[in-house]
């Protein structure tokens, strides 16, 4: 298999972008439920070979359990039916966030968006993707050293030995980081005149992926300040959502690279 | 213009709080063009070496240095490694910890693009590296997917795409099949021969590279002694098993290749006798394998149709290319990963992890965690529930009771490997698997873990150890089992198996003929 390098990473960021923004301005469960399945084919469609795309695994869980941690919040207040749905619907959105922030993970890789910032935001993009990379990282860590450990007789759980996963994970991650820095230091990161090596054009494909989101997007902010439709079903009293049809035909929009062929996408 | 191209000039070095130096007064001069072998002793201090040529110490380690070192004339404590990019290029033990982007391509312009190369330039200087290394097929492909051999060339050709003309490699061939190890030693050679860069790598299977070098650096201690290797490895009482065997029978000068020793053995030709076998007869089966296949979701299979039985007393080495499988039979067989078909069982049972069946892994840092090395070998006798009284006596027949009192992360590569090993071996489960154990290990340390492992088996444990190291196959197995695309093709005594093989045969083999395996088996035959 190849790497990833088909659209240009900045196709994607637009994508990511305006897909979040789509969930960003709603709670009503038929327009996020619609971008997370088309963020959950997207990511079918177009993800790069592993272990890059385990992250998005790790962003799924993340949303599952902002989405219940949101809605347990509201048993330490007064609980009423309406506020648990108005909670679990805020979870929803965040969760959503996730899951299309994971499906960006899936199919690009955080480095090569590296490449492509202003030399100005180089060490913020820098610091972004080592962050973006730490979370699979720790997840392949975990796994390993937890094996590791009980094929040496200590079994590792919550409660016992924690220390016997621990340490190994976080050393190994900071030994991890630090190699990572020196190499890029002793490879002349840093000094200021940077080239690019064969920088990618906007191919047609590029700009769909991109476009189709950003339409989508203001679709929905038109709705938001155009009052046109309703984006967040009423939970006091309790009704059903009302979805409009051109919206849910909007948030289907950055289903569309998927749609791609594969050579392109 | 020919001069020097690394100076080191009264360097001393401590890493802080440390008590004793890793390097003192150093004075080496390199010079350009030269072919330099760094040796010693693990944690005499190589890595330290390398890593003052372009500055990574003292500028990311701290501590205290004096003297200085020039790199491409240019002084390293002024300049950070940053600023050395052009004229160092250095590859690290683990060349997959230090590779920044996903894509080959991509990875080799990485150091261009921070030189601020001109991107026509650029383009053609890629291309030439992918032919140099002889890694085109390869340029489309994640780094992360690449074989252990690939990925050494790939991180040789992005350090050298910067146009530096001093390369700078730590054990460059310790995770690589003996065909891998040549291919990347071969691509040294054009570099130094036809390119005129200057290379110097630090490595322990010296049966690897002592051929190809024309300057040894011998590090004891933290003190440099430069000169012939031949007289280097000499002084420092280690080489290759051709040297241990000139050594053995008092030849002078000890010789260093395949070729040297047959030269010298010629006129002896005739006087031994043939080799005698050591055949182990084993003991009732501890390891059943039958008719397993492994694989990983739902790819390829990785092992297809293994049979093996391993019986009581028994020193099985598996091996075979990179990516063969040998890693993943390990895993079968302890009992970490289910057989997609076939049984696995250990005395008649399903493996039991840490109880029946203990596994040492590649990297040594997944299992350490505690403060102490003593602490470490504590931990596992505490969580098996067996008295602490054994760590000191482990730890000294392991040969590492003088670090007992270290942290375990301050000590270098090969003698982590050690204190893992021994924290394993602490389990006491019959059957020992060790995966790869003599990374950074140097010969001294190599022949201890071998009595230690002849010692467990004549009580009748088992040990199955995956390895590329052949010389260890040749010293301490009773049985060697060679894989090849996930299939067991050769299963039988190591003078049969490596005997009769052009890639895994041991240098006696190489100088006597089929048989032959160790220098003290050859010594005695020859007394």
């Amino acid at each position: 298999m190849s790497a990833h390098r088909a659209l240009h990473p900045g196709a994607w960021i637009a994508w990511a972008t305006g897909t979040a923004a789509c969930a960003f301005v709603t709670t009503d469960p038929v327009y996020l439920l619609v971008l997370w399945a088309v963020s959950w084919f997207v990511y079918a469609a177009c993800r790069v070979p592993e272990p890059t795309a385990r992250s998005f695994r790790i962003f799924l869980v993340a949303g599952v359990v902002t989405l219940l941690v949101r809605t347990a919040l509201v048993f330490l207040g007064t609980v009423t039916v309406s506020n648990t749905v108005a909670a679990a619907l805020e979870g929803l959105r965040l969760a959503t966030i996730l899951v299309i922030f994971g499906t960006f993970n899936a199919v690009t890789d955080p480095f090569g968006v590296v490449r492509l910032a202003p030399r100005r935001f180089h060490e913020p993009a820098l610091a972004a993707a080592l962050a973006l990379s730490i979370a699979p990282r720790t997840v392949t860590s975990v796994q390993r050293v937890r094996e590791a450990q009980r094929l040496r007789g200590i079994r590792v759980s919550p409660l016992r030995s924690l220390p016997a996963l621990a340490v190994p994970v976080l050393e190994n991650g900071m030994e991890d980081a630090l190699t990572l820095a020196e190499s890029m230091d002793a490879r002349g990161h840093g000094r200021g005149r940077r080239t690019r090596y064969r920088p990618q054009g906007w191919t047609p494909a590029a700009v769909v992926t991109a476009a189709a989101p950003a339409l989508a997007a203001a679709a929905f902010f038109w709705a938001a300040f155009g009052d046109w439709a309703e984006l967040h079903p009423p939970t006091s009293p309790l009704g059903w959502p009302d979805a409009d049809g051109w919206l849910v035909a909007a948030a289907l929009l950055p289903a569309l690279p998927g749609l791609l062929p594969r050579g392109e996408r | 213009m020919s001069g020097q191209a690394l100076c080191y000039e009264g360097v001393s070095f401590t890493y802080p709080d440390a008590g004793v130096p890793a390097l003192c007064d150093v004075d080496v001069q390199i010079p350009e063009g030269a072919f330099a072998l760094v040796v010693g002793a693990t944690g005499a201090g190589k890595s330290t070496l390398l890593r003052a040529a372009n500055g990574l110490v003292p500028h990311f380690t701290g501590g205290s240095f004096a003297g200085r070192v020039i790199a491409g004339g240019r002084d390293t404590l002024v300049h950070p490694p940053r600023r050395l990019a052009d004229v160092v290029a250095f590859v690290p033990q683990d060349p997959a910890a230090s590779f920044v982007l996903d894509r080959v391509e991509d990875e080799l312009a990485y150091g261009m693009e921070n030189l601020g190369v001109d991107p026509a330039h650029m383009r053609r200087r890629v291309e030439e590296m992918l032919d140099l290394l002889d890694i085109a097929m390869l340029r489309d492909r994640s780094v992360r997917r690449i074989s252990g051999g690939e990925r050494q060339r790939v991180a040789i050709a992005a350090a050298l795409a910067t146009g530096a003309r001093i390369l700078v490699l730590d054990e460059p061939t310790s995770q690589l099949d003996p065909q891998g190890a040549e291919h990347v030693m071969a691509a040294l050679q054009r570099l130094v021969h036809d390119h005129g860069v200057t290379v110097l790598l630090a490595e322990h299977r010296l049966e690897r590279v002592a051929g190809w070098v024309d300057l040894a650096l011998g590090l004891d201690r933290g003190a440099v002694r430069a000169g012939e290797p031949a007289d280097v490895i000499r002084s420092l009482d280690s080489g290759p098993p051709v040297a241990r065997l000139g050594r053995l029978l008092g030849w002078d000068p000890v010789p260093l290749t395949v070729r040297d020793a047959r030269a010298r053995i010629g006129s002896a030709n005739g006087r031994h006798g043939s080799p005698s076998q050591t055949t182990v007869t084993p003991g009732l089966p501890t390891v059943a394998v039958g008719g397993m296949e492994a694989r990983y979701g739902d790819g390829a299979p990785v092992l297809r149709d293994v049979d093996l039985t391993i019986g009581e007393g028994e020193i099985v080495v598996v091996m075979g290319r990179n990516g063969a499988g040998k890693s993943t039979l390990l895993r079968m067989i302890a009992g970490v990963h289910e057989p997609s078909a076939g049984t696995v069982t250990v005395r008649g049972r399903p493996p039991r992890p840490g109880i029946d069946v203990a596994l040492c892994p590649q990297e040594p840092e997944s299992v350490l965690f505690t403060d102490r090395v003593d602490h470490e070998v504590a931990a596992t006798l505490k969580a098996r529930g067996r008295p602490l009284t054994g760590t000191a006596h482990l730890l000294e027949r392991i040969g590492i009771e003088a670090l007992a009192e270290r942290h375990p992360r301050d000590l270098s590569a090969g003698q982590r490997m050690l204190v893992a090993t021994a924290a394993i071996a602490a389990t006491d489960a019959p059957v020992l698997l060790l995966d790869e154990p003599t990374r950074g290990l140097d010969p001294a340390s190599k022949d201890r873990l071998t009595r230690f492992l002849r010692e467990r088996a004549a009580d009748g444990s088992v040990a199955l150890i995956a390895t590329h190291d052949v010389e260890l196959a040749a010293g301490v197995a009773t049985r060697v089992v060679m894989l090849a695309g996930g299939e067991v093709v050769a299963d039988g005594h190591p003078a049969d198996v490596l005997g009769d093989s052009q890639v895994f045969a041991p240098q006696m083999t190489r100088v006597l003929g089929p048989g032959w395996l160790t220098p003290e088996q050859v010594a005695e035959a020859f007394a």
